[in-house]
């Protein structure tokens, strides 16, 4: 039975800068921590190599203490075996980094910087396809095709790109043919790129990052174990729980009879977990006028036990009636000025972004009065 | 409120001194005094109490402290509807605010709680807003003050127009309607300025600096990234260059091409040189040939002109001969001639001495006829010249001067004149004798004849018969005759001179000088043809000719014949000579012919003297021409063989500029190969340079933690912007939605105003402006004016007036204030400020007014209670 750890899209240096000065370095250092958690979990479920499919750097020129670190740390244990593969972030046009990195890497690491096979055990070959630039525009896994291997071993491939849809990048040029491991023979084809763990068919899986770094998977960081029993076996694999920062986005829909305060209570999560969680609310419906400001103010009022949390209510429809009216003035000038926002929201005449605005006037208007009331 | 009392102590002049204002009542106060008397004091004091808090000293509060100093005391006694108070503030040294109830003497508070205190007083609480029914020397309240006075002004007036009116309040919004303006505006001013520019230090000017900081940052970083690729790039296309050309086997390859067309070349060059020298060696030979083809080609050509050249010489020997005969005869027929000349010659000589001889004879036989004749003339003439002499010596003795002549001709006129003149000047008388008594009257015995005129001297007698003597006398001047008797005189003395008694005598001595005259003439004119040079010349030329006279032999013969004998003789002569020089030429000729035929033999000697020097000796002629030919044969056989190799080598010659051409070509592939290997290594160094710097100093990151702060920050702006049309929109929609409802709200004030108005001005009505709560315009016989533009009285008065509507209005609310006014008027005329007077009494019935003026005599219409200062100290 092979046993190995398959991840990818470490990302490590990533900087994180469109949130705040302190997130950002919790953020960046939860990503220096990946590589001990991996290695721990190989250690606990009995692997010894772990196979990076790529992205192992943010960058092309990580700073000196970025690289540095990660192989101090990988150096730490030294009875697991890595194999770094060229991802698009990394590619092997940085080959600045790549002699930087072999200068100076510590013995277990394996570069799989060159299309040729690579023997990881008696009767294990792995087959890496090292992305040569940045978007290499051809599937770089042809070759695997025609590789020849000792009878009976097992072939890996290991890879970094997109099938189909399944890209971080937007361009679609160079993806890597679906059927790859069934051409190839390929025992198991360990990709790389896609941010969340998928499995293609049963010998093609993408591991997803290990640690979530933005809102759109939408799910806890990982890896994969996984376990191969020989020759043409199925492999066996199993996902692992390496996150330590939660990347949720929650959608929050609003009925008007609602209590958007109470519906947005129920979504977030127990208290002293908020702390590891970075979350965006997307409201969406209809509420009352006193509503959403209640909703803007329950958020306002938890943000700060999270990492991070914002409201995007963009997508909420308000409703006044007129003893939402009522609650700013019953009669005279304040209530003429709530009517003509009012109008001016509802004005069809007018585009989308002059609604919003008499819209959120309205509200502001609304607050004004709760806050003087009080 | 009521204010009843006002002290003041150590303010201003009145250091260590103190004044008080007692007794004010309702209705109208006056404090009239001069300048100088503290009534400013009393109103700066006054202000101070109620407006500035104890604690502080900012300038208003300085200004009360006398220049030496001290410590500023005012006090007030006020009476509002909860009671009588003492309100005391003491400023800088034992500063202190209290309030005492009066009746009681009670302290109600101090410090903070009295400064609490008195600003409900002054603004809302139970007394309502009063700041704004203070006026101030000068100020009509109209004028642009600082922007802190103005806003605090105009929001007491808001206040006070909220506060009267309830029913408004529900209208316009009232204080929440304010408050949330207020909210508005204080959350947009945090973001943007006034003109919706981004606040200076706000977050919004925060946030585009910001992303105009990242978008700067972020477009550098972009730059160091991009540059990084490229190098990162260059490099790669770099080493792999440097790889190809560095391959072994090329390497070798390059070098082998180098030697072998080394080689190649080596050998051309080679072969090469040796075609030189073989073509050298055959143009050599060649032109040895062609010279001795030469010599021998002149040997033949000098032996053949050799021989022309005899013959040549032999006929010219001949022509010199013929020449030198032709000359010899001409000489001897030239001397024949000559000789014939010569005799000729003699003959024409004896010939022409003979004729001469004959001519002179003939000569002197003419002179001595001449000498004769010349003897005669001589005689002649001498014979003339005596008789010449002769005339001339009478003539003289016969002649009379022409001017003496001419003179006595003119002496003798005026004579005749004189005496005709005297006889008209002479007294006349004249007879008429009766009949028969004719010549009864004598004169000087004689009768005097009848009617006959006549003229008489000095004195006259004439005889009359019968009758006696009758005298005549004239009495005429005694020098009546003195001109006539001087000219006599001058003649006579002519006359003697002259010699001749009378002027006829004159006439024939004239006459016959004259006719001797013309005598002589006839003689000198003889005399001149005798001898026409003088009769000493003539008698000079005859002793001349005389000595002259020689005595020549006599010769005998004709001298005509013999002429033509010796003109025979001359013509001979010219026809001898004629014959030499026709024959002169002929012996030219033959010489000429001689001259040219020896030259013509000379230059063929030479020429044959110099063809024997090249052609040697006669004998050894034919062998050196014989050994000329066998040379020739020779060298050009020499020749065919040198030129034979030469065209040999040729046709083998390799191509030399190919062979170089090649070398050149691998030659620059290893060189240009060497030379590209030593750039890239210099650009793989500099590239390698450059991008562990750059990897070092993680500019990718950078550039991504950048763009990602940057869509950040872009969104925050944005945030920003939304918020700002938010509160925009929400701002501006309150202020329509309230300048409509106040249109409404300040009715109150309008009406209050009106009846005040009426009192000064005829047809007026006054327009508000709804943010500061302060006529704006006005508009009088349906013209508009603003306020600005209205003269000091007016503005001044409309701000009273103004002042006195809204007091009323707090007053109506139940809750008055006192009106005070310090020289408030002092633009206003005498008649304008009677109205006023009467508009401030007409309010203060149920308000009370309190003015300070120093205009005494104006003020003194105003009646009301007049105050008066009186002087004070504080009692504790």
């Amino acid at each position: 039975m092979f046993r190995f750890i398959h991840s990818s899209d470490l990302h490590l240096g990533k900087r994180f800068g469109n949130f705040p000065e302190d997130l950002r370095g919790r953020l960046r250092e939860s990503r220096h921590g990946i590589i001990e958690r991996l290695a721990s979990q190989a250690r606990d479920n009995g692997a010894n190599i772990i196979l990076l499919a790529g992205d192992t750097f943010d960058t092309e020129t990580p700073s000196p203490e970025v690289r540095r670190q990660a192989l101090a740390e990988i150096r730490h244990d030294s009875s697991l075996r890595w194999i770094l593969l060229p991802g698009n972030h990394d590619s092997l046009q940085a080959a600045q980094l790549w002699s930087d990195l072999k200068a100076d890497a510590p013995d277990n690491i394996v570069f799989a910087t060159e299309a040729e096979t690579i023997a990881l055990a008696p009767g294990i070959v792995l087959l890496p396809a090292p992305c040569t630039t940045r978007r290499p525009g051809r599937d770089l896994t042809e070759w695997m095709d025609r590789a020849d291997t000792p009878e009976g071993s097992i072939r890996i491939g290991l890879a970094h790109g997109a099938i189909r849809s399944f890209s971080e990048d937007d361009a679609a040029s160079d993806v890597i043919a679906p059927d790859r491991a069934k051409r190839a023979g390929l025992d198991y084809l360990a990709l790389g790129d896609w941010h969340g763990a998928v499995a293609v068919d049963d010998r093609t899986h993408y591991s997803g990052t290990p640690e979530p770094d933005r809102f759109k998977h939408d799910r806890p960081g990982q890896a994969l174990l996984v376990s191969i029993a020989g020759r043409d076996a199925h492999p066996e694999v199993r996902p692992l729980e390496t996150g330590s920062f939660l990347w949720r986005s929650v959608r929050l829909e609003l009925l008007s009879s609602d209590d958007a305060v109470e519906t947005l209570e129920a979504l977030l999560p127990a208290e002293r977990k908020r702390r590891e969680i970075l979350m965006r609310i997307i409201a969406s419906g209809r509420t009352r006028v006193a509503g959403r400001t209640a909703l803007a103010a329950a958020v306002a009022h938890a943000a700060p036990e999270f990492a991070y949390l914002e409201l995007d209510d963009t997508g909420v429809e308000t409703e006044c009636e007129s003893d939402d009216l009522d609650l700013i003035d019953r009669a005279g000038a304040l209530r003429q000025t709530a009517e003509t926002l009012l109008a001016q929201s509802n004005d069809e005449k007018r585009n989308a972004a002059e609604r919003n605005i008499a819209r959120a006037a309205l509200v502001r208007l609304f607050s004004y009065c709760e806050k003087i009331a009080k | 409120m009521k204010i009843t009392a006002l002290r003041l102590y150590n303010v201003k002049r009145f250091a260590g001194k103190g004044i008080a204002l007692e007794g004010i009542g309702d209705g109208v106060n006056v404090l009239c005094a001069a300048n100088e008397f503290g009534k400013s004091t009393s109103f700066e004091a006054l202000h101070a109490l109620f407006f500035q808090p104890h604690s502080g000293t900012p300038s208003d509060v300085q200004r009360l402290r006398p220049y030496s100093g001290g410590n500023p005391l005012v006090e007030a006694e006020i009476l509002t509807e909860q009671g009588a108070y003492r309100l005391t503030k003491q400023f800088y040294g034992g500063r202190r605010a209290t309030v005492i109830d009066i009746p009681s003497g009670r302290l109600v508070a101090q410090a903070d709680e009295a400064e609490n205190f008195i600003s409900n007083l002054i603004r809302g609480g139970t007394a309502g807003p009063a700041g704004l029914l203070w006026v101030r020397q000068g100020i009509t309240g109209i004028e642009k003050r600082s922007r802190s006075e103005e806003d605090g002004d105009k929001r007491a007036r808001e206040n006070l127009l909220t506060s009267v009116q309830g029913e408004v309040e529900a209208m316009t919004g009232g204080r929440r309607m304010a408050e949330i303006v207020d909210a508005c505006n204080d959350e947009l001013h945090r973001l943007v300025t006034p003109t919706m520019r981004p606040k200076g230090g706000g977050p919004y000017e925060a946030a585009l600096e910001h992303h105009k900081r990242l978008e700067e940052e972020e477009k550098r970083l972009a730059g160091e990234v991009a540059a990084l690729r490229e190098a990162l790039d260059k490099r790669i296309i770099a080493q792999k260059r440097l790889d190809e050309l560095q391959d072994p086997e090329e390497v070798v390859r390059r070098r082998g091409d180098v030697d072998k067309a080394q080689a190649a070349y080596e050998k051309a060059k080679e072969h090469g040189a040796k075609l030189k020298t073989a073509v050298a060696e055959a143009t050599l030979a060649r032109s040895r040939l062609d010279s001795i083809k030469q010599e021998l080609e002149t040997f033949r050509d000098a032996l053949k002109r050799s021989g022309e050249l005899a013959d040549e010489l032999a006929k010219a020997e001949t022509r010199c001969g013929e020449a030198r005969a032709r000359r010899e005869a001409a000489s001897m027929f030239l001397e024949r001639v000559m000789a014939d000349v010569k005799a000729a010659e003699t003959e024409e000589h004896e010939a022409q001495q003979l004729l001469a001889r004959l001519d002179a004879a003939l000569a002197a036989r003419k002179a001595a006829e001449e000498l004769t004749e010349l003897r005669e003339r001589l005689e002649q003439a001498e014979a003339v010249r005596k008789e010449i002499e002769e005339g001339e010596a009478a003539h003289i003795f016969l002649a009379v001067p022409a001017k003496a002549a001419e003179e006595l001709q003119a002496l003798e006129i005026e004579l005749a004149s004189l005496k005709a003149a005297r006889e008209a000047s002479l007294p006349t008388f004249s007879v008429v004798y009766r009949e028969g008594c004719d010549g009864r009257v004598r004169r000087s015995g004689a009768p005097v004849p009848g009617a006959l005129e006549c003229g008489f001297e000095d004195i006259d007698e004439l005889e009359i018969e019968d009758v006696g003597t009758l005298t005549l006398r004239s009495n005429r001047p005694a020098d009546a005759d003195a001109a006539l008797e001087k000219t006599e005189e001058k003649r006579r003395g002519l006359f003697e001179s002259t010699g001749v008694s009378s002027l006829a005598e004159l006439g024939r001595r004239q006459a016959s000088a004259n006719e001797k005259d013309s005598d002589l003439k006839l003689l000198r004119q003889k005399l001149d043809h005798l001898a026409p040079d003088g009769v000493v010349k003539l008698r000079e030329e005859v002793a001349r000719r005389d000595a002259a006279i020689s005595s020549e032999p006599e010769v005998e013969g004709d001298p005509e014949a013999a002429r033509q004998v010796h003109d025979a003789a001359r013509q001979k002569v010219t026809e001898r000579l004629n014959r030499w020089r026709e024959a002169q030429p002929q012996r030219g000729n033959a010489d000429d012919m001689l001259t040219r035929a020896e030259a013509d033999r000379a230059g063929i000697e030479a020429q044959l003297a110099h063809l024997s020097g090249a052609l040697g000796p006669l004998d050894k002629r034919e062998l050196r021409e014989q050994a000329l030919a066998n040379n020739v044969a020779r060298q050009q056989r020499l020749f065919e063989e040198a030129d034979g190799y030469r065209a040999e080598l040729e046709a083998a010659a390799p191509d030399i500029e190919s062979a170089e051409a090649t070398l050149r070509r691998v030659q620059s592939v290893q060189d240009d190969a060497a030379r590209e290997s030593e750039k890239l290594r210099i650009d793989l160094a500099e590239l390698n340079g450059l991008i562990s710097t750059r990897s070092d100093d993680a500019v990718e990151e950078l550039w991504r933690e950048a763009s990602e702060a940057l869509a950040a920050a872009a969104d925050r702006v944005k945030k920003f912007e939304a918020e700002i049309a938010v509160l925009d929109r929400l701002r501006n929609v309150l202020q329509e939605a309230r300048s409509s409802a106040r249109d409404l709200y300040l009715q109150p004030v309008i009406t209050e105003l009106r009846p005040l108005l009426g009192l000064l001005f005829d047809d007026i009505s006054i327009e508000f402006d709804e943010t500061t709560l302060l006529p704006q315009t006005i508009r009088r016989n349906g013209l508009e004016e603003n306020v600005d533009r209205l003269s000091g009285g007016m503005r001044e008065q409309l701000s009273v007036l103004t002042r006195l509507a809204f007091a009323r209005l707090l007053a109506r609310d139940g809750r008055p204030a006192p009106v005070i006014l310090d020289d408030a008027l002092v633009y206003s005329d005498d008649d304008r400020i009677e109205k006023m007077f009467d508009a401030l009494h007409r309010q203060s019935r149920d308000q009370q007014i309190i003015v300070f003026s120093c205009r005494q005599r104006a003020f003194a219409k105003l009646g009301g209670r007049v105050l008066e200062m009186i002087p004070w100290t504080p009692t504790s």
